[in-house]
């Protein structure tokens, strides 16, 4: 009976909770992240200290197949405080049992203090916390010397002391010595329990701001945006800086274990030993090999539940997410932790992750502290019970044009013959000629046959206004005449018409000056409201698109496909661009985004990236593809809001 | 009518691009036997602003690899626009592959239905195991071949080689008054078709250019001809590519896909060195483990530097007025693109790159680029050719002489057998039962059964009597063992394409150092390769170098190396065991076959066969004579 009331108070829970937060959430189609925690309120001068009072408890939590698996959590017991402050107290909540247990959130050098109360179903028997990198007492902790004294609280367990069926306490002391990402898991019955969702995480923020790091609420990057750190570097130390930070913890789950554990559990709990014929059993007699998951998830959701928002109310027992965003050049920390058996080889797309730490341990040179040592990897593993801390970044460096598809201002016009008398060609264009060409003029003709015709030249003559011929002089002489039939005009992506054009303004309306890092920033005079901040300068302007569809070349190398013979994703922003902008150089025949680009609305217009499990069987959801281990994270343009509490 | 758009189309092009303008697009011309129809475009331009040709480079970018003296800046205009763009050398390399599927051979001879990408440009090249990445030139020298691709080197060695066409089915769109051009792109939507359709591979056709190079890979999709109610686009993922482009990214939910009967072409400006891989984006658990797989790697503008400059000084020079190759010459550090204190952090002042790929050495060791010693004795490296690295390490450590690119994978064959046979696949019950080393396990890795010892690999030309090959490519750089034969596998309408055309057998000559480009690609479970006898040294992971920010090398030195799917390693296998400071090697390992294969000993089977699996040999011999080449 007792997992019958558990799913109906989680379920009012969650009308109660849509009720509230349903207005929000209706007002973005997309949903971010950040590091969603539970943090306690500022301790008392001069005391160092933090305390949580934590709940083991049985729950449910929901999947993607409409699946609702009888789960085990840690939970609140009590009131919570949620950080980063300010950020969710509206929205957050913390239930008794959640999958993964609230992310703790500490800083550096505090004394934490945590009582776990065990409210499992009787039968699931004891259970505990287990801190991997930190010192714990159960006693009277010494915080100056460790030393670990005095009765100890709870029962004794294996690797630890555990709290005791029916309400039992327990209580861990440890000083969180050192920064860093790390898991906490249950102790006791480690195969079946953390099975079961008893898992969490540990973040422990640096008591110092490293010179080069921006505190919070005065990071330059965030464009005047809210700032949703917990603290402004991931260690204390220079190198490990950071403008946004997401947290991971990957898990595999085998339903047949919790179906196993929800039956045993409601037939312990209903067997009464004065009228049953057998012995009522005592314990839970669940069989966890072999072991054969369907389901595999990040931060306890699988695809597309994770790109839902964190404390979304359809999710009362699964609070946090897995749906990074972020703008070009963001230093992005990755905490990410491997919470079940398995190894998880997890593909970042779109640039590689510089590995900071392993489980709260930097990685720095062994000849110069002041440098980093860890790997660069575009597929981080994540080990059992390991975490690691990485910085991941997107600039679009090296693409070899402009990613937002800038260009000057300019007219082109089709051109339908040239012809050359000694040096003088005079050139005909369909339709009449813009008006910025004039005598003197700097004209670019390009697409004409012979080549000598193509080129950049000064008008020398005009019919005027209204006319549809001009001339020039070429340094070739005796050059064929060219006349284009108008039939290719037909050919969607026909390239190989003549066209002229020219500039309408020499001004750039939207300029990159570099910095001495090659970006457009505040440093070379970038306002924070540049639609292109923290463009790579080198290839400011440079094209992509030799002759895309709808007769729009713009120089480039590449010639685009037909759009006729495509499919289109629900992420894609119909352009090879970033930004809102961007859609009007689309170069498709059809206005794009085609469809509805829900996901990745035309106001957003980022570019997206699937982040996932390359064991790709793992982005499946009880054999159904897409699912599970996958999320899309979104490069978004400046000009756009990152609003990490939806 | 579409075909006379077409014929226009094709036509104007071939006009433009004799010119040496910007202008882009080029495809191969159209055959006139063929005259197909259809959405197929193939493209591969002969100008570009970054390569524009002889005339601003001194070199023509789509027949030669442009040397690495240090960036340039040019300043041009395009389209009025007046822009600059700084110039490294490199070359316009193009590749075109098929999507669809097909079928291969299994070491228990069991014939497995693949979802799978095929070669339309570089065929004779793939088929003897090299990639099939061309210049330009070289790719637009379209497709023409009296006979039909074949795995002819498999399934009748001898007669392949002697008589060699008697074994060739007779390519219909031949077209004889043209030279025969084994290598050229297939452009025609006719040929696209009749030679694309069940030509799969696994693993994928082999891709390989050097940095500063443009790639323009065009994907054709020719359909599953065995599965006709799917109507499955495809893609490519460049895996690993730094700051991608979400449009060339191939994840068909955040950007494209091609639909059967189409083409597109994917555009990336060469990323750092590296050992990357790509695959089909699309349903990756399916796609993937039904074999749409294949490798790609990069290889570093460091090769491309003049004999006898000093390494250090061509990524280190200060660019303060000296000439290339000297302390304060131009160098990599001298092009923000590639330096590596540029990015970081957000108040816009100067400070390390944290995903910067190649920090300067420590210290300068002295290095210098030289001849490879065994160029002109090893009969796969020409005379004259300098040496090659993994990545512009500055100090010579990555450096070897033979690339082995090797990709693991798992088949499952009940997944196949329910893929081919028109059933819904399941994901969770999973279980690969064949494991793979490019597409081959133990024994096949060490060979195709009957042909060892067989004749020398035959020049492309050599198969044909008819007229002249006229194709730039130099054939012979880097194949990793030519003896080992291109399997091929009989496909459903009674023709037999090649399908696992890359060797798996590693051969070497004492003193000669490989560098096992390993990928792993399996789509359900982390695997391990040891090595029995030879070290391995990981120089590189996931495209790479193994150094710390402060410029120390930090090489991995064991006997096993453990991947994941979607992650890749440079592992150094040195047949030489003490090497002296100038490199040359002091005292050689003995000749003699050692091993490469898993300790996950459920893995070396091949499915019933408990015998085979993820399993193979790396054979030392002492001199090039003794080899068998």
């Amino acid at each position: 009976m007792s997992h019958l009331i558990a799913k109906t108070e989680t379920a009012l829970k969650g009308l109660i909770l849509f009720l509230v937060a349903a207005g929000v959430l209706l007002a973005a189609a997309t949903a971010e992240a950040a590091v969603p925690g539970i943090s306690a309120a500022a301790p008392a001068t001069g005391t160092n200290s933090i305390t949580f009072n934590l709940t083991a408890a049985a729950t449910f939590i929901t999947q993607p197949d409409g699946e609702q698996i009888y789960s085990w959590g840690y939970g609140c017991a009590g009131k919570a405080t949620f950080a980063p402050p300010g950020v969710f107290d509206l929205v957050g909540f913390c239930p008794t049992a959640q999958v993964p247990g609230p992310t703790l959130i500490v800083t550096e050098g505090q004394t934490v203090t945590i009582t776990l109360t065990n409210n499992l179903p009787a039968a699931a028997g004891n259970t505990s916390m287990v801190f991997p990198g930190f010192n714990v007492c159960a006693a009277t902790l010494n915080t100056t010397t460790g030393a670990c004294t005095g009765t100890a609280t709870g029962v004794a367990g294996l690797l630890t002391q555990e709290a005791a069926p029916s309400g039992g306490t327990v209580t861990y002391t440890f000083v969180a010595t050192t920064p860093g990402t790390r898991a906490y898991y249950s102790g006791t019955q480690t195969d079946l329990q953390v099975e079961m969702g008893l898992y969490g995480a540990i973040v422990v923020k640096p008591n110092t701001t490293p010179s080069g790091c921006s505190a919070i609420g005065s990071d330059p990057q965030l464009l005047g945006h809210t700032d949703y750190r917990h603290a402004s570097s991931a260690f204390d130390h220079s190198a490990t800086c950071y403008d946004r930070e997401y947290l991971f913890q990957f898990m595999e789950l085998d339903s047949r274990i919790h179906r196993q554990a929800e039956t045993q559990v409601a037939a312990i709990a209903a067997c009464n030993p004065t009228t049953s014929a057998l012995p009522c059993p005592a314990t839970l007699e669940v069989s966890t090999e072999p072991y054969h998951p369907q389901y595999y998830l990040i931060n306890g959701r699988s695809m597309p539940d994770d790109m839902d928002a964190d404390y979304a109310p359809n999710y009362p027992n699964q609070p946090y997410n897995g749906n990074p965003h972020m703008h070009p050049g963001d230093l992005v920390l990755v905490r990410t932790i491997g919470q079940g058996r398995w190894q998880h080889p997890f593909h970042e797309h779109g640039n590689h992750v510089r590995i900071l730490a392993r489980d709260g341990n930097l990685i720095l040179s062994q000849t110069d502290s002041a440098k980093l040592a860890g790997r660069m990897e575009f597929t981080t593993d994540t080990y059992p019970g390991q975490s690691y801390d990485g910085i991941f970044y997107w600039s679009g460096k090296g693409l070899g044009w402009d990613i937002y598809g800038h260009t000057l201002p300019k007219v082109v016009a089709n051109i339908s013959t040239a012809t050359e008398s000694g040096n003088t060609v005079t050139v005909t264009t369909i339709g009449a000629l813009p008006p910025q060409i004039v005598p003197g003029a700097k004209v670019t003709v390009k697409g004409v046959s012979p080549d000598g015709y193509n080129g950049t030249f000064t008008v020398a003559t005009t019919g005027g206004a209204g006319s549809t011929t001009f001339t020039y002089t070429d340094p070739t002489s005796g050059l064929a005449p060219y006349t284009i039939a108008p039939v290719a005009f037909l050919v969607p992506f026909g390239p190989g018409t003549g066209i002229v054009s020219v500039l309408t303004s020499a001004t750039d309306p939207t300029p990159c000056i570099a910095d001495a890092n090659g970006y457009y920033t505040q440093a070379s005079g970038a306002p924070l409201t540049a639609t292109n901040y923290y463009e790579w300068c080198a290839d400011h302007n440079h094209p992509l698109e030799s002759n895309p569809a709808g007769q729009v070349g713009s120089g480039g190398p590449a010639t685009q496909f037909d759009d006729l013979i495509a499919t289109n994703g629900l992420w894609y922003n119909g352009t090879p661009y970033l930004g809102p902008d961007a859609v009007n150089r689309s170069r498709g025949p059809t206005p794009l985004p085609p469809g509805v680009a829900l996901q990745n609305p035309p106001e957003e217009s980022g570019i997206a990236f699937m982040w996932h499990s390359h064991n790709e069987r793992e982005i499946t959801t009880n054999d159904v593809f897409p699912g599970g281990m996958l999320m899309m994270m979104l490069v978004d343009p400046p000009v756009f809001f990152i609003d990490e509490t939806l | 009518m579409v075909i006379g758009k077409l014929s226009l189309f094709y036509s104007v092009l071939l006009i433009c691009v004799t010119g040496v303008t910007m202008r882009a697009q080029s495809p191969p011309p159209k055959n006139p036997k063929a005259q197909g129809g259809g959405s197929f475009m193939v493209q591969c331009p002969t100008s570009t602003v970054w390569h524009p040709g002889s005339s601003a480079l001194g070199y023509d970018p789509t027949r030669q690899e442009g040397q690495y003296t240090g960036p340039s800046t040019v300043s041009v205009t395009v389209d009025s626009v007046p822009l600059a763009y700084t110039l490294s050398g490199g070359a316009i390399k193009c590749q075109e592959i098929s999507g669809g599927d097909g079928y291969m051979t299994e070491a228990d001879g069991n014939q497995t239905f693949m979802f799978s990408f095929g070669p339309l440009s570089g065929m004779d090249l793939i088929k003897h195991g090299q990639p099939g990445t061309q210049l330009a030139a070289d790719f637009n020298n379209y497709y023409n071949s009296p006979f039909l691709p074949s795995a002819c080197a498999n399934d009748a060695p001898s007669t392949c080689q002697s008589a060699g066409p008697a074994s060739n089915s007779a390519d219909p769109t031949f077209d004889p008054s043209r030279p025969i051009s084994l290598n050229g792109a297939v452009a025609d939507p006719a040929q696209i078709m009749t030679i694309g359709v069940m030509n799969g591979n696994l693993p994928m056709p082999l891709a390989a250019f050097d940095e500063d190079d443009e790639f323009f890979l065009t994907l054709s999709n020719v359909g599953m001809i065995m599965r006709p109610d799917l109507f499955e686009e495809h893609t490519v993922h460049f895996h690993g590519y730094p700051n991608a482009s979400s449009y060339y990214d191939g994840v068909p939910d955040a950007t494209w896909a091609i639909n059967i009967g189409g083409s597109a072409t994917y555009y990336y400006l060469a990323p750092d060195a590296g050992t990357y891989f790509y695959h089909c984006h699309i349903t990756p658990p399916e796609h993937l483990q039904m074999g749409m797989v294949g490798q790609l790697y990069v290889r570093p503008r460091q090769n491309r530097v003049p004999t006898g400059t000093n390494l250090y000084n061509a990524i280190a020079g200060s660019n303060t007025g000296g000439a290339f190759g000297t302390l304060t010459g131009p160098s990599q550090q001298s092009d923000l693109r590639t330096a590596c204190q540029n990015t970081g952090n957000s108040n816009g002042t100067i400070s390390p790159d944290i995903l910067c790929s190649t920090p300067i050495p420590a210290a300068d060791t002295g290095a210098t680029q030289k001849v490879d010693p065994f160029a002109g004795v090893d009969p796969r490296i020409p005379a004259g050719t300098p040496f090659k690295y993994a990545y512009n390490d500055g100090d010579a450590s990555t450096r070897y002489d033979i690339d082995v690119p090797m990709q693991i994978h798992g088949f499952d064959p009940n997944f196949h057998f329910v893929g081919m046979t028109f059933n819904p696949e399941g994901f969770a019950d999973m279980k690969d039962k064949y494991f793979l080393l490019n597409g081959r396990s133990y024994p096949d890795t060490v060979g195709v059964p009957g042909y060892a010892g067989g004749p020398a690999a035959s020049s492309a030309a050599a198969n044909f009597t008819a007229t002249t090959v006229t194709d730039w490519t130099l054939i012979g750089t880097g194949n990793p063992d030519p003896n080992s034969r291109a399997i091929g596998t009989e496909d459903s309408d009674g023709r037999t394409r090649f399908s696992q055309p890359l060797p798996s057998l590693i051969t070497l000559i004492q003193g000669e150092r490989a560098l096992l480009r390993l990928s792993d690609l399996d789509v359900t479970e982390y695997q391990t390769l040891a090595s029995l006898g030879i070290p391995m040294q990981l120089v590189g992971f996931q495209a790479k170098l193994l150094r710390d920010q402060a410029g120390n090398n930090l090489p991995i030195v064991s006997n096993s190396v453990t991947l994941g799917g979607g992650e890749s390693v440079d592992v150094i296998l040195d047949s030489c065991l003490v090497r002296a400071a100038d490199m040359s090697c002091t005292t050689p390992l003995a000749p003699g076959i050692y091993f490469l294969y898993t300790p996950n000993l459920d893995h070396l089977s091949n499915d019933a066969e408990n015998f085979g699996g993820l399993m193979t040999e790396v054979q030392v011999c002492a001199s090039a004579s003794s080899c068998a080449f």
